[in-house]
C-alpha cells in the first residue's frame, strides 16, 4: 500500500499536473516504500516498450473512381444538410428575402391608416366608433320601444272600440226593450180602458 | 511565401471536399499506428491488416460527420476498436465480448525491437499481454503505447473515466507482478 498523498500510477502515466508531480517526486525521495513501488511501474514501463511496433505490412490508399464518388452537387448536398450553422443560415437568408419581398410588393398604405397609426389618433377614433355603436344602439332601442308601444296603443283603441260597439248594442237593445215594455203597458192600459164599459163591470 | 507543415485537419478539410489524395496522405500518417493498435488487441496480422482497412475506409465514409477536426485520432480509434469488436462478436457470437481472449502471441507477434531488450523479456511481455483480458490489454495499448489521455480512452471505448483507470491499474498490477521482477533481473 502507498503513502503517497498522489497516485503513483497516474504519476507513471503523466496524469498528474505539474504542483502534484513535484510534490509527489519530493515524497518519492524521502519514502524508501513509494520508492521502490515507482521504480517497479517504471521497470513495468520498460518492460512494454521492449514490444516496438511493426511495420504495416500493406501500405493502405484509396483510388478514386469518379463512378462511385458522388457528385459535385451531391457532396454539396449533402455537406450543406450535414451542417446545422449553413442550414440556420440559409433560413435566415430566406426569411430575410421574403420580408424584402413583401415590402417591396404590398401597396403603400393610405394615409389615414398611416395617421391611425398614432397612438393618440387611434383612441380617439376607438372612442368615436364606440360613441356611435352607443348611439345606434340607444336609437335601434328607442325605435324598438316606440313600436312596442305603439302595437300596444292600437291593441287598447282596437279593445275600447269594440268595448264600445258591445255598449251600444247593449243600450240599443235596451232602449227596445224599454221601448218595446212601454208599448205593451200602454196596450194593456188601453185594454183596461176598453174592457169594464164593453164587460159592464164598473171598477 | 510562408511554409508550414499541412496539419491533419488541413488534410481532413481537403478530404471532406472529395481529395482522395489528401485522405492518402491522413492514412499514410495513421496507419502504422492503428495497425499495431489493432495487431495488439487481436494478435493476428490479417485480422489487424483487414480491420485496419476497414477502419480507413469508414473513416472516409464518415468524415463529414466529424465535426471536430482536432479530435480525428480518437474518432478514428474509436472506429477501429468498434470494428474490432465487432469482429468478435461475429467469431463467436456466442461469447461474451468481454470474456474473449485473442490467440496466444507468442510465436506471432514478432519482436522488432533493437538487442538492447533480451528476447526473453519480449516474449515475456507478449505472454503478460495475453493474461490481460481484452478490455485490460485494450486499455494498456491505448495509454502506453498509443499516449491517449484518459478522456481520449474514455471517448474511444465509449465507458467513463473511471472505467478506463480500473481496468488501466488492474492491468498495471498484473504486468508489474510478471514483468518488473522479470525485467529488473534480466537488466542486471
Amino acid at each position: 500500500m502507498s503513502c503517497s498523498p498522489f497516485d503513483l500510477k497516474d504519476y507513471f502515466l503523466q496524469e498528474l499536473p505539474s504542483s502534484q508531480r513535484v510534490k509527489l517526486e519530493a515524497h518519492v525521495k524521502t519514502c524508501l516504500t513509494c520508492h521502490e513501488e515507482l521504480e517497479r511501474l517504471q521497470l513495468t514501463g520498460a518492460a512494454l516498450f521492449s514490444l516496438r511496433d511493426e511495420e504495416i505490412p500493406q501500405r493502405i490508399a484509396f483510388v478514386s473512381d469518379q463512378i462511385f464518388e458522388p457528385s459535385p452537387l451531391r457532396r454539396w448536398l449533402s455537406g450543406f444538410w450535414g451542417s446545422t450553422a449553413r442550414l440556420a443560415f440559409a433560413s435566415a437568408a430566406m426569411l430575410s428575402a421574403s420580408i424584402l419581398y413583401f415590402a417591396a410588393t404590398r401597396p403603400a398604405p393610405a394615409p389615414g391608416a398611416v395617421a391611425s397609426r398614432s397612438p393618440a389618433v387611434a383612441t380617439v377614433a376607438a372612442q368615436q366608433q364606440i360613441q356611435q355603436q352607443i348611439q345606434q344602439a340607444v336609437s335601434n332601442a328607442v325605435t324598438e320601444v316606440e313600436a312596442r308601444q305603439a302595437e300596444k296603443t292600437k291593441q287598447l283603441v282596437a279593445y275600447i272600440e269594440h268595448q264600445n260597439v258591445e255598449t251600444l248594442r247593449s243600450v240599443r237593445w235596451m232602449a227596445g226593450e224599454l221601448d218595446a215594455n212601454r208599448k205593451r203597458s200602454q196596450v194593456r192600459q188601453m185594454a183596461m180602458y176598453v174592457q169594464p164599459g164593453e164587460s159592464g163591470e164598473v171598477k | 511565401m510562408i511554409f508550414r507543415a499541412v496539419e491533419d485537419a488541413d488534410l481532413i478539410r481537403q478530404a471532406t471536399r472529395g481529395n482522395v489524395e489528401s485522405f492518402n496522405l491522413l492514412v499514410s500518417r495513421w496507419e502504422k499506428r492503428v495497425y499495431n493498435y489493432l495487431l495488439r488487441i487481436t494478435a493476428n496480422r490479417e485480422d489487424a491488416l483487414d480491420l485496419t482497412q476497414d477502419a480507413f475506409l469508414k473513416a472516409y465514409q464518415n468524415l463529414r460527420k466529424l465535426d471536430d477536426p482536432g479530435r480525428f485520432a480518437p474518432w478514428l480509434y474509436r472506429i477501429a476498436h468498434n470494428e474490432a469488436y465487432s469482429m468478435f462478436r461475429k467469431r463467436k457470437p456466442e461469447t461474451d465480448v468481454e470474456e474473449i481472449e485473442p490467440e496466444a502471441t507468442e510465436t506471432k507477434i514478432t519482436v522488432g525491437g533493437s538487442s538492447v531488450f533480451p528476447i526473453e523479456l519480449s516474449l515475456a511481455v507478449a505472454s503478460a499481454l495475453d493474461r490481460l483480458s481484452t478490455d485490460q490489454r485494450e486499455a494498456v495499448v491505448l495509454k502506453i503505447y498509443q499516449g491517449f489521455k484518459f478522456e481520449e480512452m474514455a471517448e474511444i471505448l465509449s465507458c467513463p473515466v473511471s472505467t478506463v483507470k480500473s481496468r488501466l491499474y488492474t492491468a498495471l498490477e498484473l504486468l508489474k507482478l510478471e514483468l518488473a521482477p522479470m525485467k529488473a533481473r534480466g537488466v542486471s
